[in-house]
């Protein structure tokens, strides 16, 4: 994005040159607003982070200063006695099994939909497109019911596959744009070397669209670490709990204990790893979702 | 594609059926359900449930909270559209037009918010706010505003518009990644001989940037509208409950609490179907509104 400045600024020298100052000055002034969102975002995270070391004493005193001694117990007392430590493998499992189901069920019906001509496509992808409109809310009640006959409330199975079927659309969605983009030939150029459509799905469809799984995998994987509603209404045991029903029973405890350092060593403990797994995997991340947002 | 028939259909079958299963099952059947269940008097405790045709539309019609709920909802969504569009749309112009050396550090911290939980924000934001130990009041207060310093989520005038801010803190990150795709993708050309016709900065963002990135501008308000008016009430059930006094009460969380806390399951459904058809004619009023206005380039 500098280099195309750039470039334009070298072809046309005299005029950046004549704008220069006043260039800066903008320049200057846009900074500031980037500087205080920048602050805006890091300040209550790197606080959330501190508070966690901090004593209930501090927390009280000097809410927002440094911890006055780093107090670790907190991180212990979170992941033991708030259950966390419960609820960071439940999450974990739901995460990760949940998003590599999404992506066995969604990429061949993408591809199907995508590439695929019979009968009936375009009113099932129109469903899908739809059902991304839906208000879950209302589902809710009867999936309740639903679950509790199929024996999967107060399950991470159940839940599991609750999210599954509800990020499914979303999925397609980018999906399909993602493959609309891959040549016809090529799948044509495997047909003639005698491949099945299946491998040719998963051979050559597959690695060409992995920018797009990626975004999808990624998308889908937050959503599911994150979600909260769902699973406060469909788990009901503690040692069932998912992180953000975890982190809520830790903060309704903190009513009545007044446990605020156990509760921010607890947020801490959620944030924390998906904010490290994103800053190793960013520039796919960001690749994927500038170039999804193009394609979609 | 030349294949043999049956071995296409077997193809098919095995990418469209165990999806659709999972979908119909785990979404469809309850929405459908859903609707169902709306004509019902139902607690969701007992086995039975006795058919009372549209007496739960009747009571919905003449529910006083309704009417609220849906006026905080639509504030919600006006207000976040405004915000996070505004603000995305700058930082994603910032990012990629202007020079500047530190982009990318702006561009990964921006997203940080989108990573973490609704729940994880909400407790968090309610710190900021809280009365005594939070941030907001005690910056009030140390620049010597101290009589503006209130307890934002207790007040009932400002108890609502203090649920914009966390809502669009938590949203740039993702919508000005989706903008900044669409101006990357904008050939380097135009703008080059826009700046040769002597187009001023503003000039270029009006004509050119805005035109130009409409789809994605678009999608994301679409994108907001629909996430705000189907899940706007998680973070007001993290932060208020709906109070004080029904104050940030939205349709979802009079849903919630309707159906999951007082066992009024019929009376949640019916709310249910009522978001459903409001999201819907929202979405075709807007698509409506923001169609064509595309600029072939």
């Amino acid at each position: 994005m500098a280099s195309r400045a750039e470039a334009a600024g070298a072809a046309y020298p005299n005029k950046v040159r004549s704008h220069s100052i006043g260039e800066r000055l903008v320049q200057g002034g846009l900074r500031i607003p980037l500087v205080l969102w920048a602050i805006a975002v890091l300040f209550p995270i790197l606080w959330t982070i501190l508070a966690g070391f901090k004593s209930n004493g501090d927390i009280y005193a000097d809410p927002w200063g440094l911890p006055t001694t780093w107090n670790i117990q907190n991180f212990a007392d979170a992941w033991t006695t708030g259950s966390i430590g419960h609820a960071f493998v439940n999450s974990a499992i739901v995460t990760v099994l949940g998003t590599l189901l999404t992506l066995l069920l969604a990429i061949p019906t993408s591809y199907a939909l995508e590439r695929v001509p019979f009968r009936g496509n375009r009113v099932l992808y129109n469903i899908y497109l739809a059902a991304m409109m839906i208000p879950q809310a209302l589902g809710w009640i009867p999936l309740f019911m639903l679950l509790n006959t199929l024996h999967l409330l107060d399950s991470i199975w159940g839940l599991l596959l609750v999210y599954t079927a509800t990020q499914i659309p979303f999925s397609i969605f980018i999906l399909t744009g993602f493959m609309g983009t891959i040549p016809r030939e090529l799948e044509e150029a495997a047909a003639v070397d005698g491949l099945s459509p299946l491998r040719t799905l998963w051979q050559v469809i597959a690695p060409l669209a992995m920018s797009g799984i990626i975004t999808v995998a990624i998308m889908d994987a937050i959503n599911y670490w994150n979600e909260y509603f769902m699973a406060l209404i469909f788990l009901q045991s503690p040692e069932h709990y998912t992180l953000g029903v975890g982190i809520n029973y830790l903060a309704e405890t903190a009513q009545y204990t007044n446990a605020w350092g156990t509760l921010f060593a607890g947020l801490t403990i959620a944030i924390v790893p998906v904010i490290v797994l994103y800053a190793i995997f960013q520039r796919r991340i960001t690749e994927g979702l500038t170039e999804g947002a193009v394609k979609g | 594609m030349v294949q043999p028939q049956r071995q296409r259909t077997f193809f098919l079958l095995i990418c469209l059926v165990p999806t659709l299963l999972l979908f119909v099952v785990f979404t469809v059947y309850p929405l459908f359900s859903g609707l169902y269940l709306s004509f019902f008097d139902w607690t969701g405790l007992s086995q039975h449930r006795t058919f009372v045709g549209l007496a739960n539309y009747d009571h919905l019609l003449h529910d006083p909270i309704i009417p609220k709920t849906i006026w905080h909802d639509y504030f919600l969504v006006l207000t976040k559209v405004i915000g996070i569009m505004v603000l995305s749309l700058f930082f994603a112009v910032a990012l990629t037009q202007l020079r500047i050396k530190e982009a990318p550090v702006y561009r990964i911290l921006f997203f940080f918010p989108n990573l973490m939980a609704v729940v994880v924000i909400g407790i968090l934001w309610s710190f900021i706010y809280n009365p005594d130990l939070g941030l907001i009041n005690a910056g009030l207060r140390a620049i010597g505003l101290d009589s503006w310093a209130r307890p934002w989520l207790g007040d009932q005038q400002w108890a609502l518009p203090s649920l914009v801010l966390p809502s669009v803190w938590a949203g740039i990150g993702l919508f000005m990644l989706m903008l900044m795709g669409g101006i990357l993708n904008v050939p380097k050309e135009i703008y080059q001989s826009a700046r040769i016709d002597g187009a001023s900065e503003w000039q270029q963002f009006w004509h050119l940037t805005i035109p130009l990135v409409w789809p994605q501008i678009r999608n994301s308000v679409l994108y907001i509208v629909i996430t705000t008016l189907n899940g706007s009430f998680i973070i007001v059930q993290i932060m208020t409950q709906g109070g004080p006094n029904n104050a940030t009460q939205v349709m979802g969380s009079y849903l919630y609490q309707q159906a999951f806390q007082q066992f009024h399951f019929g009376y949640g459904a019916a709310i249910g179907v009522m978001i459903l058809i409001l999201s819907l004619i929202t979405v075709l009023l807007l698509q409506w509104l923001m169609r064509g206005k595309r600029f072939e380039y």
